[in-house]
């Protein structure tokens, strides 16, 4: 094989691998910056003020008359003070919080999505006994654990393929 | 892995708080590393071989385990 030939053949072939590996190092890049953001530590103060309202609100909630869009609202609210809280920087944030960080998510993410899986049944058995005719199964979580679980399914590909 | 960090520290009579400001970690992370509950990363190992002037393998030795 002449070498004009060899480099026709693996010439083009050569720069579609050279830029296949700028795309992989560019998403790595993005994956890494993206999987160590967090908050400044002191949102982890806020995230708790919000958390607090929000409960205080709730409870307050019940002794008036309010409009419908209110629970869900502060509940999310509630939910958005325990994501703040989550990722909030500790006072020193070090190798061994970030660490500490990545188990806590693991455990949370499988405790979560066996709650999430039992949770339902345990409710329609007690329902089932207390009021067998209004009893139902309630299957709300199932978008949100499948999201949650192919998104991470998703990224812990992507950061294999490109480590 | 085990470690003699506790006495690596003694001999430069450093208290916990001391190192992990060096080191630029928590006091907590120093204690954890002494108790052998948590391994440290090759950077903060070389940063401890750094501080007290010793290499790696004279601070951290692996155990039968690992």
């Amino acid at each position: 094989m002449s070498l004009s030939k060899i480099y026709y053949t693996f010439g083009p072939l050569n720069f579609t691998f050279s830029i296949m590996k700028d795309i992989c190092e560019s998403e790595r890049n993005k994956l890494q910056r993206w999987g160590k953001f967090q908050l400044p530590n002191k949102y982890k103060k806020i995230g708790w003020s919000i958390i607090i309202g929000a409960f205080l609100l709730m409870i307050a909630k019940k002794f008036v008359d309010e409009p419908t869009w209110v629970k869900p609202v502060l509940r999310n609210v509630m939910i958005l003070g325990f994501l703040m809280v989550s990722i909030s920087k500790e006072k020193i944030e070090d190798e061994l919080m970030a660490s500490l960080r990545a188990t806590s998510y693991r455990l949370a993410l499988i405790i979560g999505v066996l709650y999430a899986l039992v949770q339902p049944y345990i409710t329609y058995g007690i329902e089932s006994l207390i009021d067998p005719g209004n009893a139902e199964l309630d299957n709300g979580y199932f978008q949100v654990l499948l999201y949650i679980l192919l998104i991470q399914i998703l990224f812990f590909n992507a950061l294999k393929r490109t480590s | 892995m085990k470690n003699n960090l506790k006495v690596q520290r003694a001999i430069k009579d450093l208290t916990q708080e001391d190192l992990a400001k060096l080191l630029g970690v928590s006091r907590q992370t120093i204690n954890s590393i002494e108790k052998n509950r948590y391994v440290p990363s090759t950077v903060l190992a070389l940063k401890l071989s750094k501080v007290f002037g010793i290499t790696v393998n004279e601070i951290f030795e692996l155990e039968d385990g690992n």
